[in-house]
């Protein structure tokens, strides 16, 4: 086991790299370098600039380089921590980062856990309770979650919230913890903001996820071994939560790997139309300004949570799957 | 639901009578007539072959009787009668007739009498066992739920069992998962599992089909000197006439959703009644016949079961039809000699109809 | 009991063996007879092809063009429509109302006032602004309007005093051909790389997997809306058009690799296959081999792949135009209408601008029941 996870973190190193070249690429991609905003901008501040000027800070950023040391300095300095600077903050990356992805973590992994539980139950009783009034339910609802942009739903709710429910609707928190300290009473303000982003960005995921194990489940009970079970004399109940979802959960943790980039990418676009203090409003800016170290060092670490989560994926797999654990 | 029979012998030694049995899928593309009228007996302490081409209806008797018969089938008509035996205080045992079309599929009753006294053995031993689990949890499982015993019993149990089932390291074994055992040996570990409750019925629905010849031989030897030693009764569900040569009692041919005929394995092999039988045994080589002579194959193929067909079923493929009697009416099941059944208006006038 | 042993000559049209018309059938007409009894699935399809009609017909259709700013009507909410006419009876010609601007003292803003004394006629058939239908015919029919200089909002206007009606009916006909065009190069690549990931396997396979690997390991909007920014700005050389195509370039350089998957399983479990085994040892090339016994095979499924794909295709265009990031102006898509939409506030006074999102979702819906009723017609075994 220890070696089987030893190998999967060597595979997810080396995809890691390749990562960095892709994001590399991305800042190089756009016209125009980071250098000629910067010489825009202090020739906006005040006065002319030298030539001299122009060419020390041409070798500092070393804009004549060739690309293969263009990359390797900044992948250097992105691996010693040093991000670069965001040219409209004026800061350098690393300050802008760390806060905002933890709260893509937190809120992340608790939609996560929400659309698996909600998905395993779901996908359970509609495969059980196939051609039912309920089934055909839970099918308009998966439909429906598929079907809605999550940014759309993420606006229906908000106006939901504040016209019917008369909440304060928007960010992670109430405008009089927004600055204050970490109190236990802010966290539960936070917990109270947390359920409209889990919900939105869950819902297609939901959908999907409940859908397959749905589709899972009634493979499994096609299978062989449960007609072995029920012809033991088991009763319905055993034979379905017992024999059929354990080996039905297998697909799920599989595309487990497939389902974070959906809840990644919905994060970061309704955090703009629910104003959260995520990566996506920063991100998205970014993109939109051609602030590009930021961008890119955002898109590295949505990347390197996805390979995180993969590998969680895959240990997962194999502690739950004999065949894959003996391997 | 259970009427006792009083009697503290199986009526005519039967353990399980099934009355025309008909079993329908109700699928999207139409109704798919599994089975049509089944009628077969199965005598305790016996081997019963069922033979038949596939799609026969063969694995549905046998899912029928276990009352496992997957979604969209139905049981439309017929009953299915299971003779327990009941040990009484005094030490008499009382025979008692369970009607199992009766009980709900996922009800208590059936579910005590599945595993217990009805157990069943699939065709493939690479998917008849569940990967997840080990074979000791497994067969445990079954002695756990109908036994009382506390899980140290059971895995002794499990691991004697296994021994009778001539599984090599069985102590070891029981922690494996089926993933990292041969096929004949998962095989050996499914027939151990089906017996660990001592069942008066096993079904095995051709059990050696995935296996090589070797290890056929081998698990069929088992499965004969297991029957022999432990006295229940084996359903022994093949198309290979061979096998049936070597292991059965007494032979149920079906056709196409019905029992053509019935008898005791050597007049069914000598003296076959039914055209349908005889058809078969002309299309498979036997020791003895001309080296020159060829084989003959059955003409045309078995319908598909969404067609209805007027009449006898096997009319539009007989050699023997009898024009305005095979082509509209069915013929009732008739005598024909000791245990012998045939279906065929070679042997009645009768119809089914009316008889 | 008559022992019959003298065969009977049995006529020729009873050795055919009895067989139902199901049992007759071909795979293509099993696949097509299962889809039509699908009445999600032909719901999906009438629905996408009435929403097609419409959506080309836009500039017949709406009244109004989609550029045309109207400043005296920022914000403005749809009009009503009455079957009464002015005599106070029930008349067949619907009309609307005069619209009068009116300050309000309290908030200080215009708003706009429906005059229920002036009726104003709708008439059919015609003249107002002019367009070009299909590219290639000119008119200035329009199917309905009312007589100037009245304009008539059938969903209100934008925040330049644009249509509603006319923007939603422009946009869909960007939303609704991006996915299609998308998915189409996404099975172009997708069947080439897994073809021949599946087909020779060895190292080939291994780059090919890697490569995917890679790209999935990217969350898809963020890297989309990476790619998007590196797009230079629109102008005379750069058209919107050049930025629609290249955007949906974009949608399938990261949305091929889930086909691409998908045909790589296919493709090596017919290379296991007989019919593939026997080819080979009959000699055929494997050009042959691919073209002709293994694409055929796998074509339902590339259908079917390809149709579960459009709605993701639809949804990440509207993801990205959302956050202007995608269909810039002059061309509109439903993701860049509801760009106007981002903020409560302005949902909650103006809520005819999240129209656009009903026809995403009415859109997508559609093309979902479509994909799955082809999985279902395809393989009514799978999920």
């Amino acid at each position: 086991m220890a070696r089987y996870i030893l190998r999967r973190s060597g595979y997810m190193l080396v995809t890691m790299i390749f990562v960095a070249v892709i994001g590399f690429l991305i800042i190089e991609l756009p016209p125009g370098s980071y250098l000629e905003f910067e010489i825009a901008r202090l020739r906006q501040l005040g006065g002319d600039m030298a030539p001299e000027q122009i060419r020390a800070l041409e070798v500092r950023y070393g804009v004549h380089d060739p690309i293969y040391l263009k990359f390797w300095k900044w992948f250097s300095g992105f691996v010693r921590g040093d991000f670069g600077r965001s040219f409209e903050h004026r800061l350098p990356v690393s300050e802008l980062l760390w806060q905002r992805l933890g709260f893509t973590v937190l809120i992340s992994v608790l939609t996560m856990i929400f659309s698996w539980v909600v998905s395993i139950i779901v996908g359970v009783y509609s495969a059980t309770h196939r051609y039912t009034i309920p089934d055909y339910a839970i099918t308009v609802l998966q439909f429906i979650g598929l079907s809605v942009p999550n940014f759309l739903l993420a606006l229906v709710l908000m106006v939901f919230a504040q016209q019917v429910l008369g909440m304060e609707v928007g960010g992670l928190f109430s405008g009089a913890y927004r600055n204050a300290p970490w109190s236990l009473a802010k966290f539960i303000d936070l917990l109270k903001h947390l359920w409209i982003p889990i919900l939105v960005i869950g819902a297609s995921g939901t959908a999907w996820l409940s859908r397959v194990m749905r589709g899972n489940l009634l493979d499994v009970l096609n299978m062989q071994y449960v007609q072995t079970a029920r012809a033991k004399g088991l009763s319905e109940r055993t034979v379905i939560w017992k024999h059929a979802v354990r080996n039905a959960l297998h697909p799920l943790v599989m595309v487990l790997g497939m389902s974070l980039p959906g809840i990644i990418s919905g994060e970061t676009v309704v955090a703009i139309v629910l104003n959260m203090p995520t990566t996506g409003p920063l991100y998205f800016r970014a993109l939109l300004q051609q602030d590009m170290y930021l961008a890119v060092t955002f898109l590295m670490f949505l990347a390197v949570l996805l390979l995180i989560g993969n590998l969680f994926a895959d240990i997962l797999l194999a502690w739950l799957d004999p065949r894959i654990r003996f391997e | 639901m259970a009427k006792q029979a009083g009697s503290s012998t199986t009526p005519e030694g039967l353990v399980v009578r099934v009355r025309d049995l008909h079993v329908y899928f109700f699928t999207d593309l139409g109704v798919s007539r599994a089975l049509n009228g089944v009628s077969l007996d199965i005598p305790a302490g016996k081997v019963t072959g069922v033979v038949g081409e596939s799609g026969c209806g063969k694995s549905v008797t046998a899912l029928s009787i276990m009352r496992l018969v997957p979604h969209p089938g139905r049981i439309t008509k017929g009953e299915i009668l299971l003779y327990r035996e009941r040990e009484k205080q005094n030490g008499h045992s009382i025979v008692e007739e369970v009607n199992l079309t009766d009980l709900d599929p996922q009800g208590p009753v059936i579910r005590s009498i599945r595993g217990a006294e009805l157990a069943m053995i699939f065709q493939e031993p690479m998917t008849s066992l569940n990967p997840s689990y080990t074979i000791g949890d497994q067969i445990m499982e079954a002695i756990l739920l109908h036994q009382q015993c506390t899980r140290k019993e059971a895995e002794e149990r499990a691991v004697d069992i296994l021994a009778r089932a001539g599984m090599p390291n069985p102590q070891t074994v029981v922690r494996r998962y089926p993933h990292e055992l041969s096929g004949g040996m998962r095989q050996r570990a499914m027939i151990a599992m089906a017996l660990s409750c001592t069942p008066s019925v096993l079904f095995a629905d051709e059990p050696t089909t995935a296996l090589d010849v070797t290890t056929e031989a081998q698990i069929l030897d088992l499965m004969r000197e297991l029957q022999a030693a432990m006295g229940m009764a084996i359903v022994f569900i093949t198309h290979n006439l061979g096998v049936v040569a070597q292991m059965c009692d007494t032979v149920a041919v079906m056709y196409l959703g019905r029992v053509v005929e019935q008898a005791p394995v050597e007049p069914l092999f000598y003296d076959p009644q039914h055209p349908y039988t005889r058809a078969l045994l002309r299309s498979i080589p036997h020791v003895g016949s001309r080296t020159k002579a060829r084989l003959q194959p059955i003409r045309g193929v078995v319908p598909d079961p969404y067609a209805t067909i007027e009449g006898c079923p096997f009319h539009p493929r007989c050699d023997y039809r009898k024009p305005g009697l095979c082509d509209v009416r069915v013929p009732a099941t008739t005598q024909v000699g000791e245990n012998h059944t045939v279906r065929c208006f070679l042997y009645t006038e009768q119809g089914e109809d009316n008889g | 009991m008559a022992e019959a042993e003298t065969s009977i000559p049995i006529p020729e049209e009873l050795v055919r063996e009895p067989v139902s018309e199901v049992g007759q059938m071909s795979q293509w007409q099993l696949m097509r007879l299962r889809f039509s009894r699908n009445r999600l699935a032909m719901t999906g399809v009438i629905g996408l092809a009435v929403m097609y009609v419409i959506v080309f017909l836009g500039p017949f259709l709406a009244p109004n063009d989609y550029m045309y700013q109207n400043t005296d009507y920022i914000f403005g909410q749809p009009n009503s429509i009455t079957f009464i006419g002015p005599d106070g009876r029930f008349s067949l010609r619907p009309y609307t109302y005069e619209i009068s601007t009116v300050l309000d003292e309290q908030s200080f803003k215009f708003v706009f006032v429906e005059n229920r004394e002036k009726k104003v006629p709708i008439r059919f058939f015609v003249r107002g602004d002019p367009y070009t239908l299909f590219g290639f015919i000119k008119s200035d029919v329009h199917l309905f309007d009312v007589d100037r200089p009245q304009r008539f909002y059938l969903l209100g206007a934008d925040e330049l005093g644009r249509d509603m009606f006319a923007r939603i009916l422009m946009g869909g006909q960007v939303s609704m051909t991006i996915g299609l065009v998308g998915v189409a190069l996404g099975i172009i690549l997708g069947s080439i790389m897994g073809t021949a990931s599946g087909y020779w396997g060895g190292l080939t396979d291994d780059i090919m997997q890697r490569i995917i690997e890679l790209i999935m390991s990217f969350p898809t909007v963020p890297l989309w809306a990476a790619l998007a920014a590196a797009l230079p700005p629109i102008s005379a050389t750069f058209t919107a058009l050049h930025r629609y195509f290249l955007i949906t370039v974009i949608l399938s350089l990261v949305g091929w690799t889930g086909l691409a998957r998908q045909l790589r399983a296919k493709v090596m479990a017919y290379r296991q296959s007989d019919f593939v085994q026997a080819a080979l040892a009959a000699g055929a090339s494997d050009a042959r081999i691919i073209f002709v016994h293994m694409l055929p095979n796998a074509a339902s499924h590339i259908i079917v792949v390809a149709a579960l794909a459009i709605p993701s295709m639809i949804l990440g265009e509207t993801a990205l135009s959302f956050l202007g990031l995608g269909i810039l102006p002059p061309l509109v898509s439903w993701g860049a209408l509801l760009k106007s939409a981002q903020q409560v506030a302005v949902v909650v006074q103006h809520p005819w601008l999240m129209i656009p999102g009903v026809a995403v979702v009415i859109t997508v819906l559609f093309f979902s029941f479509l994909g799955d009723g082809l999985r279902d017609a395809v393989d009514p075994y799978s999920i």
